[in-house]
């Protein structure tokens, strides 16, 4: 076997390449680096962190709604920790996540050396640390963390029972307010770097779906995120300053806060699951070595779906004081985001069809985010069937609909992405036998911590209780068993990362044998990502061309994984 | 001969799909709390008719994913190509269009049960008039004056029927109080007659509340200062839960009622009774009860909270 | 393992997956801007400055639909904001200096250094003389955070486009340090046009301010 020669020479080729400073540097995580590979482990590790901090909270949730009545925590701090782990999770973990994806993969993907504007990358992710902290602090006040919920409605926001300077809520509208602040730096540089920076022959219909979903992503931060900063400034307003915008009593109006904080709310769900239906359509063309199937109609719906949720977010205020016309036009308008939505799940599975399959781990949790997404998607088209909604709005159900987006599509579909590029970003392969437990792990803890909810608001669970009828209490404690296994299957995938980032084999620059232009360059890539500028003649996804129909032998990763 | 035959397996399956579905939507009706009010009923159906369409496109297009995963494996090293196919315009259209008239019907027919719904919301976008009661004319000295303003009064007294049962719902951090205009009974249980339309007037005394029995399959947050009606026939005899359904602090979960749906007889003697009594202030009210001897807990935060309203004072106290 | 062939029997250059021969493509050179500097600073700015009029926008839809629908907009005794003529004067100077600084552009672009620092100056100032005055209303006025929903929308609106004045007069005086540094301008002067752009933008808005709040009566 010659192999051995070639591995040899592809280590010393390697040497020299991480001697550029990439790898071998591990205090430079904690700078303020303008590299966008550096930003992005920033980003996945900081927002990884708040990822286990939203979940123990869960977890705490999952434990009091094991027993009917209120025994674990006092009421104050379960409305605390229900608010804290909403916003941890949307607010710390998925957007700031999916920003470092992204910061990791557009440039690479669009030939470009980095992002439009690294100085103001940097800046925006140092912003997203202090928020966090500030948000995590407010724990430590007398008056405890805000309790309104995530969407923070006044009057309740507003209420302010302790301290009129120092209160959770005021902590809570301070970060949400940095945060949006850094968003919208993110969002202009995501937006100029794709428009701008793509590489010689990179149109727009050659860009990778991952690309469209970014920029349709942070498209709608760009337009719609003012609403909610907007909307949030003025609830601050009311809560420090004295101002009425929304106190019912003084002539303001608690439903116009309600209008401002959904229009954004509503399209920022877009901001989270377009990256990973982008995700979902780069992993699995690649391990079923299909293109994807209608390219084209992909990136259209792309845009479409981005459009259209603009046009919806008084779907989460049918009941909220809303007139029939108004729950009508609404109900129209969001159902029809069904279709884009069905485009893309379609096309997935026409891409799986008649394929090459290969199970690795990426493609198990891309899979199995498009099946369950397929449960969220047909959830979702029943909320928005107005009539029912008045049934469920503010049950389980719901929350059940929600956290199959939240989690079991966007979450596990990062996990994905996390193990699609981690030879990417660190040129080393994680474990491929862990990585199947994580999945096995997530996808029956996450069916049974989620499926019981649909059934417990059919029967009109209310959300947000800490005590609760015990005709509930069955369906409850297999959600609470559910939750505690999700708890358990993060740490093989922690261990997993950790582990193969030190010690993991090296692999060559595409393990995969994906199509791609962050695959042609050296993993991990160099400082301006390529040795010369690309210049693209394809269209993405050409598999099904002979390149990548074979086994690179120089590829250590490849030839291990396929002797074992 | 193996195509043939894949198509053949393919087809079994899908009728299979298809005819599970039509069960599972039958199935649904039992997944639901009992239908108290003729809006449960609609509601019910429009949930069946949901799930048999979600059940075929969910076992549908999820069937054919596991099929892929099970039939379409790789050998182990084969990198070749699956197919080259990069799309299909008339597929791509198929599937564009299906959807489209799909959740246009789902649309349409949500849109001809609501029509049918007995169930009255707020009628403007922000700031709606509060709603003139006939026991409280005074109500009407908050109406804004302006032109607009009289055209919606005359709007809302045009919806409303007389023969109505009215009732004022009165919500505040963390009890119901129940006000029976007709009698000037307060109580802090619903008791409504069966088979007869009821009124609630909403309205809260602090912040966000929800009104929302299951059993009635209706729901509407309670907005401070804007008072909103709520229209519900209950159509079965029985004691059901009040709760409230928009966050509204510290005791959230602790702010229920009884509600009591009753034959004419019963509910008229029952009001007769009422009437009699003097008013007291309400025995019951979860929320102080539990503020003023909180239960033995694990963790402890002992954050500062809104203290709970002072109880009511009702005629009757359930 | 039938498909397998070692990639040393393929040409060199196939591993590159959509990189190929620069110009065997016609359409190969599309999309390709990043030399281009200045046009990605000005989309940049230009994607920054929508997003940041979408906060106004925001505010003002606010405003507005209190104004129309709120019972307690103008509590009785109460008048809307001051109008007198140094609000007028205030207005006049703050767009008028918006002219000053398209003219300190010009300048700078035909390399007129002094003018260019001149006009800049005087665009600074007149956008202090427009701060002092706006200072000077919020102490005469009757209002108050707390009056009605006319007073919250009147300070925060006019507070928050202020604190945009103040920025871009910052933003103005770095660039004014700036053009000391010998050969700035070599490469283009796109900080000075996003500058510009910033400050004609706080103007635009301050246009729809003071109709909200001046001439909607």
């Amino acid at each position: 076997m010659t192999a051995d020669n070639t591995i040899q020479s592809t280590d010393t080729k390697r040497g020299e390449d991480s001697q550029s400073g990439y790898r071998e540097n591990w205090w430079q995580y904690f700078t303020f680096n303008k590299d966008h590979k550096v930003i992005a482990i920033q980003y996945l590790v900081t927002s990884f962190t708040f990822f286990l901090i939203g979940g123990l909270f869960a977890m705490i949730i999952r434990g009091e709604l094991v027993t009917p009545p209120s025994d674990l925590v006092d009421r104050q701090l379960y409305n605390g920790l229900f608010t804290m782990h909403g916003t941890v999770m949307i607010f710390l973990w998925i957007i700031p996540s999916l920003v470092g994806l992204s910061n990791f993969l557009i440039p690479l993907m669009i030939g470009a050396k980095d992002i439009a504007f690294p100085f103001l990358n940097a800046l925006a992710f140092w912003m997203f640390p202090p928020a966090g902290i500030l948000l995590m602090a407010s724990f430590f006040l007398p008056s405890g963390t805000a309790q309104a919920g995530w969407w923070s409605y006044p009057p309740l926001s507003t209420q302010n029972p302790s301290d009129p300077v120092l209160n959770g809520q005021l902590f809570w509208c301070l970060s949400i307010v940095l945060l949006g602040v850094s968003s919208i730096m993110g969002a202009v540089n995501f937006v100029t770097t794709i428009v701008r920076l793509r590489a010689p022959g990179m149109t727009f219909f050659r860009m990778p779906i991952f690309v469209w979903s970014v920029l349709s992503a942070q498209l709608l931060q760009l337009f719609f995120l003012p609403s909610l900063t907007g909307g949030v400034l003025l609830l601050l307003c009311d809560l420090s300053l004295g101002t009425n915008f929304f106190e019912p009593f003084r002539g303001g109006d608690p439903v116009l806060y309600q209008h401002m904080f959904w229009f954004y709310s509503h399209p920022t769900v877009y901001v989270w699951a377009l990256p990973v239906f982008g995700i979902i359509a780069e992993i699995l063309p690649a391990f079923s070595r299909n293109p994807l199937f209608g390219y084209k109609s992909v990136a259209v719906a792309t845009i479409g779906i981005a459009v259209i949720s603009a046009t919806v977010w008084a779907h989460h205020m049918f009941t909220s004081g809303t007139p029939m016309w108004m729950r009508i036009l609404f109900m129209f308008t969001s159902v029809l985001i069904a279709v884009p939505t069905g485009v893309k799940e379609f096309s997935w599975t026409a891409t799986v069809w008649r394929g090459k399959l290969h199970l690795d781990t990426p493609f198990l949790f891309a899979l199995g985010s498009a099946a369950m997404f397929l449960f969220a998607g047909v959830t979702g088209v029943m909320l928005g069937a107005m009539p029912f909604d008045l049934h469920v709005h503010n049950t389980h159900f719901v929350v059940g609909h929600f956290h199959y987006v939240v989690y079991n599509t966007i979450t596990v579909g990062i996990f994905g992405a996390i193990y699609f590029w981690f030879p990417k970003m660190s040129g080393r392969m994680y474990n491929e036998g862990w990585g199947k437990l994580h999945f096995l792990l997530t996808f029956i803890g996450a069916n049974l911590t989620f499926f019981p909810m649909m059934p417990l608001g059919l029967q009109g669970m209310v959300r947000r209780i800490a005590s609760y009828d015990p005709q509930y209490q069955w369906w409850n404690v297999i959600a609470s068993f559910g939750g505690f296994l999700l708890g358990v299957s993060i740490l093989p995938f922690i261990a997993n990362i950790i582990y193969s980032w030190a010690f993991g084999y090296k692999v060559s620059d595409n393990p995969w044998h994906a199509t791609g232009l962050e695959w042609t360059t050296t993993s991990p890539p160099p400082k301006e990502n390529f040795k010369e500028v690309p210049t693209v003649t394809l269209a993405p996804y050409s598999y099904g061309r002979p390149q990548y129909s074979t086994v690179d032998s120089t590829d250590e990763g490849a030839v291990r994984r396929h002797h074992r | 001969m193996l195509r043939i035959l894949e198509f053949l397996v393919l087809g079994v399956c899908f009728a299979a799909i298809l005819a599970f579905s039509f069960w599972l939507g039958g199935e649904s009706y039992s997944w639901m709390p009992a239908q108290a009010s003729t809006d449960a009923q609609r509601v019910d159906n429009l949930f069946s008719f949901l799930v048999t369409m979600s059940s075929v496109i969910f076992f549908g297009v999820a069937g054919l994913q596991i099929y892929s995963l099970i039939f379409y494996r790789a050998r182990e090293g084969d990198y070749t190509e699956g197919h080259p196919s990069r799309g299909n315009r008339k597929i791509e259209i198929f599937w564009m269009g299906i959807p489209v008239l799909l959740v246009l019907w789902i649309a349409g027919y949500s849109f001809s049960v609501y029509v049918g719904m007995d169930v009255i919301g707020p009628t403007t976008v922000l700031g709606d008039l509060p709603v003139p009661l006939v026991a409280e004319p005074a109500e009407a000295d908050t109406v804004n004056t302006g032109s607009q303003s009289d055209e919606r009064v005359a709007d809302t007294v045009n919806i409303g029927s007389q023969d109505d049962e009215r009732v004022e719902v009165i919500s505040k951090q963390w009890s119901w109080t129940f006000l029976y205009p007709s009698k000037n009974v307060t109580s802090t249980e619903l008791h409504l007659p069966v088979n007869r339309p009821v009124r609630l007037i909403l309205k809260s005394e602090d912040v966000l509340h929800g009104f929302y029995v299951p059993e009635f399959r209706t729901k509407q947050d309670i907005i401070p200062n804007r008072p909103i009606e709520l229209r519900i026939v209950p159509i079965l005899v029985g004691k059901y839960q009040l709760h409230d359904s928009e966050l509204s602090g510290t005791y959230f979960a602790l702010m229920g009622a009884n509600v009591y749906v009753e034959s004419a007889e019963d509910y008229a003697k029952w009001l007769e009774q009422a009437a009699a009594k003097t008013p007291v202030i309400a025995a019951t009210n979860q929320a102080a009860l539990e503020h003023a001897q909180p239960p033995k807990r694990l963790i402890r935060s002992n954050w500062y909270t809104v203290l709970p309203a002072e109880p009511p004072i009702v005629n009757h106290s359930g | 393992m039938s498909n397998f062939i070692p990639s040393r029997e393929l040409p060199k250059q196939q591993p590159q997956s959509q990189t190929g021969a620069q110009g065997s493509d016609p359409e190969s050179n599309r999309g390709f801007f990043s030399d281009d500097e200045r046009g990605k600073v000005l989309f940049g700015m230009t994607s920054f400055l929508t997003s940041e009029s979408l906060v106004f926008a925001a505010f003002f839809v606010a405003y507005s639909a209190l104004r129309f629908s709120s019972t307690n907009f103008l509590p009785a005794g109460v008048s809307l904001p001051n109008f007198d003529t140094s609000t007028i004067i205030d207005t006049v100077v703050l767009l008028s200096s918006s002219f000053v600084i398209f003219l300190a552009e010009r300048a700078l672009a035909r390399r007129k250094l002094n003018l260019f620092r001149l006009l800049w100056l005087t665009t600074s100032a007149m956008g202090a003389f427009f701060l002092s005055g706006e200072v000077q209303d919020w102490l005469k006025e009757t209002l108050k955070l707390s009056t009605g929903e006319i007073g919250g929308p009147f300070f925060i609106i006019t507070g928050f486009h202020a604190m945009h004045v103040t920025v871009g007069i910052l933003l103005q005086t770095i660039m004014l340090i700036r053009s000391f540094i010998p050969h700035n301008y070599d490469k283009g002067h796109y900080g000075v046009t996003c500058v510009s752009l910033f400050w004609h933008f706080v103007d635009g808005i301050w246009l729809i301010v003071f109709t909200l709040f001046y001439l909607w009566r």
